[in-house]
């Protein structure tokens, strides 16, 4: 919210200083995003009456006969240029907006200045019109900074538990219960006893549960006085007339929002009901809107017929909109349900400071003296009469009090505060405070978030300062349910080290994935999608690390040519089971390039080495890992391997496809992706054996096709319980073998825990395996 | 003599090993010059036996010395020659390996994670798809309501349900979570105070990416609660953290400020004594009364006893890419998810 520090400044006399304020509102809990200075205007810019205003033919200009002190001639383009306002005048040498204002030639006439729009003067964002003034504002030629002085404009955060801040009002209560003097307004009314010559029924009072219409006539509406538009300018608003403005200055000043309506449009009076189907209304944005059933709306009503002319707590209709010939008004101020107000802003987009306001809640027992304040600036400045009575539907609810006790204070926050400082700080709030142990507390009806005793205790916290809350560490032995709760985290920490220990470089990848990309993946569809994605690169979320990991890849190809690549990422990838999210985290793993070896040698790379880091991954994590033949999709189909961890299924290794990688221009890459968490082995110490080891050579030829791990699992199951190790040392094809087959020779390592295995043991164990070998029908070498 | 004289020269001119071998055999060997006439003693008289006797002693005794040197002599000189085939280029590039490194984010978490571990927290993780019911509505942020504008959200297409906090089916429309904030409703659900828990965690904002803002982002969250816990000790847990992170010239700074899980709530601020800054760093707060409120009754939905009246508790949050690009001084949230090795390969020597 913008607050300009002039304004408040008129509630809270003593602040010292804009940045004092943004100090104090600070320690308060409103932030200060920036400060602002506005109305700088130049010396040259000056008051000026219109005293005639005459169209250049065949142009859209006219010719402006000024009194400016003295009789000035410009020329202007602006549609609502006429005898009898007054405005802002440039003369020539003034600097306006980045130009300098010279006398010009247009169309044949010598314009001596420019008269000025709100934009042009940089007072506001509204370029469609000149800056309208009352024409008696000032004296003719004075100049414009006399009466419009700089101002600082702090733009605030208000958070939305605080919507009695969103009007200045409110920000000095709270700057007073820091002990600043406070003075609010005075409402100085004098009322006509006359009847109101309207009716007002609530047909809907959940929608509004408090509703209120003032009466007032005799209007003369007119451009606001000079102090009133600098106050909405400085705010943000643009300036329309003096009754508009009056409803949005008391919005500004006490968060409250209210609408004027121009009583010839109301018929016999207001209705508030909800919209009826396919009704219709143009809203004073000049759009055309369909309402729905669910949104809230004024209406006018003739007997039994109603007609909508507001689109309740967001914008009033633009049929009934006060207009410079409007009279006598219909003062709308209520209380709206804050969840329908904000649906029907939805449903329309149509976010207003009106609906600003009402979605967040506006004060329940506000209305009253907010039709006051209205009115009396409308007798003040708009020459209205007011009538002595004001139209009230449905019962506002006050607040209820709190419990409090002060000791509680002081034990939730860790603080000492005497109780009678707590006190006097919830009185200064405009608490009333009755009771003792525990007393009750009521506050401010403006503090709709002041709902539970935590809510005063923060009160109390924060008039007294967070600063003042001392620094403490608490000890305590933690509930037994939450010991060793952070071991599953540990576990991945340390895996992603040894993943770096090894070589493998970690990387970060988003979570989303492209549903159009996943046939270039040769991947089902992600099955979870975005509603509302970023955009279609990212409307889904990924099944699988690998496709970052290729991406990842490419750009650095394209960028950085790099010669290799060991990359990994752990991450969460996403499925739907049964109906049920199953939100999973993976290791996946990508190696590109020529491998390891010497630089001026050669290199080993591909699948032998991926497969070969993971080996000793999982020998380091002490866990039983094979990888056997499987096809996958995204994977070559010659190398392609389902990874068992445990004797669990876990995952795949392998090249990926020619056709995934031709589709992203990529050389070949190898990946693994994994599923986590990994088990963890039970640990058991084993004496290392301290008898002999007995060493054996084999070598086995095979068919061709057989795989590797077939032989060892056939020659460790034959050699029974004192085989200690078995290690491939040649693999060999070619002849003297037979073609179509291969020899593979191990060396086997034989020892008992407890004796020296005699010769006959091992000789034993040796004719096991030849037999086993035989009968599968494959043949001991040499 | 003379004789002499030419097998210690012959020895001392011998090539290899093998040529002295060849000496050795021809003069001391069993049928060697020496040998023989040794042998040949025994037709001697006494006197004569015993002179020749000594001087061929002598002469073997010296043959065998001439012999041992040049043995040494040529054994050095090939040990030499060895040596000196051997000689390598040591400063050839060795067998190259990979050397890998973990991503910066990792580490800054880490590193915040190992402060908490240190004052008692465990580090636990929470789910990345989670229904609003988590996310929002017991955190006390109900549908409708304002306080929701503070979260832009990716909501999730399908009428899917989640795991919830013991593993059973949880209602409710679904989300990327926007803070890790779920984590303080699932984790109080399935267990009981007092505890001391931080949660580093992925995060998500329906937020266009620029220098300093990114759709996906990390974020730690901590909760203490237990039978007395005061926001003395939120200020305290900070206020570690600060000086851990920036040492004793680091400071905190609390402000009022609204979340609706917090009552007190707070926004803190670190002094950072290098940048001369106060930085902004994250939201805290006492653990709002309606949040144990949801937790007991989501506790009594699953035939758990409530174990949350009567305790207190802080939390707080804070965004973990801040952290890093302060830290190592990286200038564009991007990087982080950009993947160029170029960037990664820098935060190796950190370890």
């Amino acid at each position: 919210m913008r607050v300009p520090f002039s304004w408040l400044k008129e509630y809270v006399p003593e602040l010292e200083s804009p940045e004092v304020l943004e100090e104090r509102l600070a320690g308060l809990g409103f932030e200060t995003d920036r400060i602002e200075r506005i109305f700088r205007i130049p010396k040259e810019v000056v008051f000026a009456r219109v005293l005639e205003a005459s169209p250049i033919p065949g142009t859209g200009l006219k010719r402006l006969v000024l009194d400016a002190g003295r009789v000035v001639e410009v020329v202007s383009g602006a549609g609502n240029a006429r005898a009898g306002i007054g405005v802002a005048l440039a003369l020539p040498g003034a600097e306006v907006g980045g130009m300098r204002i010279g006398e010009r030639r247009i169309q044949g006439v010598v314009s001596h200045g420019m008269a000025l729009s709100p934009k042009e003067l940089g007072v506001g964002e509204y370029g469609g019109g000149l800056l309208e003034f009352p024409q008696d504002a000032l004296p003719p030629g004075t100049p414009l900074a006399e009466a419009w002085p700089e101002e600082v404009v702090l733009d605030l955060e208000v958070t939305p538990n605080r919507p009695d801040a969103l009007g200045l009002l409110g920000l000095a209560y709270d700057l007073h219960a820091l002990g600043y003097a406070l003075k609010a307004p005075e409402v100085d009314l004098r009322t006509e006893a006359v009847p109101i010559p309207f009716g007002l029924r609530v047909e809907d009072p959940e929608g509004a549960p408090h509703f209120t219409l003032g009466y007032a006539f005799g209007l003369r509406v007119g451009p606001s006085p000079l102090w009133l538009q600098r106050a909405l300018f400085a705010a943000g608003m643009r300036p329309i007339s003096n009754v508009v403005d009056i409803t949005n200055y008391v919005m500004l000043e006490r968060a409250q929002p209210m609408h004027a309506f121009d009583l010839r449009f109301l018929g016999e009076g207001i209705l508030v009901r909800r919209a009826r189907p396919g009704e219709r209304l143009r809203t004073l944005d000049g759009v055309e809107r369909t309402l729905h059933p669910e949104d809230l709306v004024i209406a006018g009503y003739r007997g039994e017929e109603s007609f909508p002319v507001g689109l309740a707590g967001v914008m009033g209709g633009a049929e009934s909109e006060v207009r410079e010939d409007t009279e006598a008004i219909a003062l709308e101020v209520a209380q709206f349900d804050p969840i329908s107000i904000r649906k029907t802003a939805r449903r329309h987009a149509l976010r207003t400071e009106a609906s600003y306001r009402f979605e967040r809640g506006v004060d329940p027992l506000g209305q009253i003296p907010a039709q006051r304040r209205a009115l009396s600036l409308l007798q003040a400045l708009a020459g209205a009469k007011v009538a002595e009575g004001i139209l009230e539907a449905g019962n506002p609810t006050p607040p209820k009090p709190i419990p409090f006790r002060p000791d509680y204070a002081n034990r939730l926050l860790g603080t000492a505060y005497p109780e009678g400082e707590q006190l006097a700080i919830l009185k200064r709030l405009g608490c009333l405070v009755e009771g003792e142990g525990p007393y009750q507390v009521t506050p401010p009806s403006r503090r709709l978030d002041l709902t539970l005793e935590e809510d005063l205790v923060e009160e109390v916290a924060r008039i007294q300062g967070y600063e003042t809350i001392p620094l403490a560490l608490p000890a305590f032995f933690p509930a037994p349910d939450n010991r060793g709760v952070g071991r599953p985290y540990q576990k991945e920490r340390r895996l992603r080290e040894l993943l770096a220990g090894l070589g493998f470089q970690e990387v970060y990848t988003y979570s989303f994935a492209d549903p159009e990309e996943a046939p270039r993946f040769r991947l089902f569809l992600p099955p979870l999608r975005l509603l509302n994605p970023l955009s279609p690169e990212r409307a889904a979320l990924r099944t699988h690390l690998f496709p970052g990991l290729l991406k990842v890849l490419k750009e650095n190809l394209a960028l950085d040519k790099p010669e290799r690549a060991l990359l990994f990422e752990v991450g969460r990838v996403y499925r739907v089971e049964g109906g049920v999210v199953r939100e999973e985290t993976h290791l996946a793993g990508l190696l590109f390039g020529e491998g390891v070896g010497l630089p001026f040698g050669e290199k080993l790379s591909g699948y032998p080495l991926l497969k070969g880091l993971l080996e000793t991954l999982f020998a380091r994590l002490g866990l039983a890992f094979q990888v056997e033949a499987h096809p996958y999709p995204f994977l070559h189909p010659g190398v392609s391997g389902r990874l068992w961890v445990e004797g669990e299924e876990r995952g795949f290794l392998g090249e990926v496809h020619p056709e995934v990688l031709r589709g992203l221009e990529l050389p070949r890459v190898w990946v693994f992706e994994l599923r986590l968490p990994l088990p963890e082995k039970a640990f058991r110490f084993q004496d290392p054996s301290r008898y002999p080891l007995a060493l054996r050579d084999l070598a086995v030829v095979v068919p061709e096709a057989t795989p590797y791990a077939e032989v060892e699992g056939l020659l460790k199951e034959a050699a029974g319980p004192h085989l200690e190790s078995l290690a491939l040392f040649d693999l060999y094809q070619g002849a003297p073998l037979k073609p179509g087959t291969k020899s593979l020779a191990f060396h086997l390592r034989f020892r008992h825990p407890e004796r020296t295995l005699t010769d006959e043991e091992v000789d034993a164990a040796m004719a096991r395996i030849f037999q086993a070998v035989r009968e599968r029908g494959w043949e001991i070498r040499g | 003599m003379r004789e002499l004289e030419e097998a210690l020269a012959a020895i001392r001119e011998a090539e290899s090993l093998e040529a002295l071998k060849t000496l050795k055999a021809r003069y001391l060997g069993k049928k060697g010059l020496v040998t023989e006439a040794l042998k040949a003693l025994a037709h001697l008289p006494l006197e004569e036996r015993k002179r020749r006797g000594q001087e061929l002693n002598a002469l073997k005794e010296a043959l065998e010395k001439a012999l041992e040197d040049r043995a040494r002599e040529l054994e050095e000189a090939a040990l030499k020659e060895a040596l000196e085939r051997e000689r390598l280029d040591v400063s050839l590039p060795g067998v190259r390996l990979f050397s890998g490194g973990l991503h910066p984010i990792t580490l800054m978490e880490r590193e915040l994670v190992a402060i908490f571990q240190a004052l008692g927290y465990e580090a636990v993780e929470g789910p990345e798809v989670e229904s609003e019911r988590f996310n929002f509505d017991a955190l006390n942020i109900p549908e409708h309501h304002p306080a929701r504008d503070m979260w832009d959200t990716f909501w999730l297409e399908g009428a899917y349900r989640v795991p919830g906090p013991l593993g059973e089916e949880a209602e409710g429309k679904l989300l990327l979570r926007t803070h890790t904030s779920p984590m303080q409703v699932r984790y109080m659900v399935a267990h009981t105070p007092p505890f001391r828990i931080v949660v580093p965690g992925r995060v998500f904002r329906f937020e266009q990416t620029d220098a300093t803002h990114e759709a996906v982002f990390h974020q730690l969250e901590g909760l203490v609660v237990g039978e007395g816990i005061t926001m003395a000790d939120l200020k305290g847990a900070i206020f570690e953290l600060a000086q851990a992170l920036y040492g004793p010239e680091a400071r905190v700074r609390f402000q009022p400020v609204y979340f609706p899980f917090v009552e007190p709530g707070a926004q803190f601020a670190i002094w950072w004594p290098e940048g001369r800054k106060w930085l902004e760093l994250g939201g805290a707060g006492m653990v709002h009364p309606k949040v144990f409120q949801a937790v007991d009754a989501y506790r009594k939905r699953l035939g758990l006893p409530p174990a949350y009246e009567g305790v207190t508790g802080f939390a707080f949050g804070l965004g973990i890419e801040r952290l890093a690009m302060l830290r190592f001084g990286i200038p564009d949230i991007r990087y982080f998810f950009g993947g160029r090795l170029k960037f990664l390969e820098q935060f190796r020597g950190i370890l």
